[in-house]
């Protein structure tokens, strides 16, 4: 089974990769550097996706005790960290001949970074607890927390960098977006969607191995 | 407008760098978790 | 009753050092910050509330360290009734001790950088109010949480400050308003979002402090 989605996901990767540099133009305004895009959006959305998965594993297994509840909300915020490190990483990079700056607090880099060190907290507290049961139900009541504060980071973030300072940088919405740019990007959601579950199963099953193993 | 091919790079390579390692260490522990276990498991 | 007892003779010797940090603090932000008055006059409103920040805390990561120091963990979990009046009770102390101390910050703040605060008080105390209330709710939960496990004064601010950070920035923005001697209306967003976090927060604590509290 394992194959099957790992094959699916390189495939789909693969065809990103192509649609982001053989068949996407080169974009007007940024030149071919806004290529990082088809990287940095998808690698956002699938950030996205982790933590809400979290959310839902973590009531779930305060709800209902599932052993494996718990070991999805832990791989699911692994990945999701990841992910966001990634979108952190290549935003920087993507900003850096764009603005000038490798970093600007601008609100989605900011928002980013502070979903970062949230659940970077999250992996650190799990660390730091040995009782399988109480990492567990913490973990939990944490991964809630955190994704409660979400949207309270999107908000404030935003009036932050958007009253006081008029936006300095263009970014493209879906709305003005050719077509061919949207396909390209959709591919990649695709893909990284596909990377994003098997990494997890992935995780999932070693977690439960390691749970046996120590048993 | 130079086309900063440079960046791009950098960051695919970078992401390439950073899902490959990911991916390796769940393997790797994988397999030393089945090594581990297989002198219990075997059964021929 | 002997609760009670405890609690006050706590918050006493609390209290006494987290006054004297307050002050200690307004002498390092002088010397950080230095004589320079106009640069001072823009950082005030920042200044003032990572003053609450840091010694907030001090004084929330204490909150159950009675408890854990006296063995008290486990009489706490088998008390009859509902866990989440633990809580309460907890936040009601947290934030009685958090008003007196930026009571006090304020007051010091007031008279060292030559603020006249006379007509901005209430708009102020609302401010302050609406902040305080999501930090103590946060805060009591993550101490509740850090308090069972190792490394707990290093992982109790590194969970709290980055759930914060949205808080942070509303409350800053707001005071900031405020001081200039605008009405409250003008930052009604902010204070809308201080109050969704204030329920959000206080309502996660209520219903997840029964499973911090166990095992």
């Amino acid at each position: 089974m394992f194959r099957v989605v790992g094959g699916l996901t390189l495939v789909a990767l693969t065809a990103g990769l192509v649609m982001a540099f053989g068949v996407a133009p080169r974009e007007v305004t940024q030149g071919n550097v806004q290529r990082i895009m088809y990287l940095h959006v998808p690698s956002v959305w699938v950030a996205y996706l982790a933590f809400a998965v979290v959310l839902v594993a973590s009531i779930v297994y305060l709800a209902r005790r599932l052993d494996g509840a718990d070991r999805l909300a832990h791989a699911s915020a692994e990945v999701g960290v990841l992910f966001t490190g990634l979108t952190i990483a290549t935003g920087s990079i993507w900003g850096k001949p764009t603005w000038g700056t490798w970093w600007t607090w601008d609100a989605r880099l900011t928002s980013v970074s502070i979903l970062f060190v949230m659940y970077l907290g999250y992996l650190l507290l799990r660390g730091m607890i040995d009782d399988p049961d109480q990492g567990a139900r913490y973990a939990a009541v944490l991964g809630i927390v955190a994704a409660f504060n979400i949207p309270l980071v999107h908000f404030s973030v935003y009036w932050w960098r958007t009253l006081h300072q008029p936006p300095s940088l263009m970014k493209p919405g879906p709305g003005t977006m050719p077509g061919v740019i949207v396909a390209a990007l959709m591919v990649n959601f695709v893909a990284f969607s596909l990377l994003y579950v098997y990494f997890v199963a992935k995780r999932v099953r070693l977690l439960q191995r390691e749970a046996e193993a120590a048993a | 407008m130079p086309d900063n091919w440079g960046f791009v790079l950098l960051a695919y390579g970078l992401a390439a760098v950073v899902l490959i390692a990911y991916w390796r260490r769940l393997v790797r522990r994988e397999r030393a978790l089945e090594t581990e276990s297989r002198p219990a498991v075997r059964r021929t | 009753m002997w609760k009670d007892l405890l609690v006050e003779r706590r918050s006493k010797e609390t209290l006494n050092a987290l006054f004297f940090f307050a002050l200690l603090l307004l002498f390092v932000f002088q010397f950080a910050v230095g004589p320079d008055r106009e640069r001072l006059a823009g950082t005030l409103p920042g200044l003032l509330w990572l003053g609450f920040l840091l010694t907030g805390l001090l004084g929330l990561g204490r909150t159950f360290v009675v408890e854990r120091e006296n063995d008290c963990w486990e009489a706490l979990r088998l008390a009859p009734g509902d866990k989440s009046a633990i809580y309460v009770g907890k936040l009601a102390g947290n934030l009685l001790l958090m008003f007196v101390v930026e009571a006090i910050l304020v007051a010091l703040f007031g008279i060292f950088f030559n603020l006249d605060l006379a007509g901005v008080l209430p708009a102020l105390i609302v401010v302050i109010g609406l902040g305080t209330v999501a930090f103590a709710a946060v805060g009591t939960l993550f101490a509740a949480m850090t308090s069972q496990v190792r490394a707990r004064e290093l992982l109790f601010p590194v969970l709290l400050l980055p759930v914060q950070a949205p808080v942070l920035l509303a409350t800053v923005k707001a005071t900031e308003a405020v001081l200039l001697g605008e009405p409250l209306g003008s930052v009604a967003h902010w204070l809308k979002l201080l109050g969704a976090a204030d329920v959000i927060f206080v309502t996660v604590g209520v219903l997840t402090f029964d499973f911090v509290l166990e095992g």
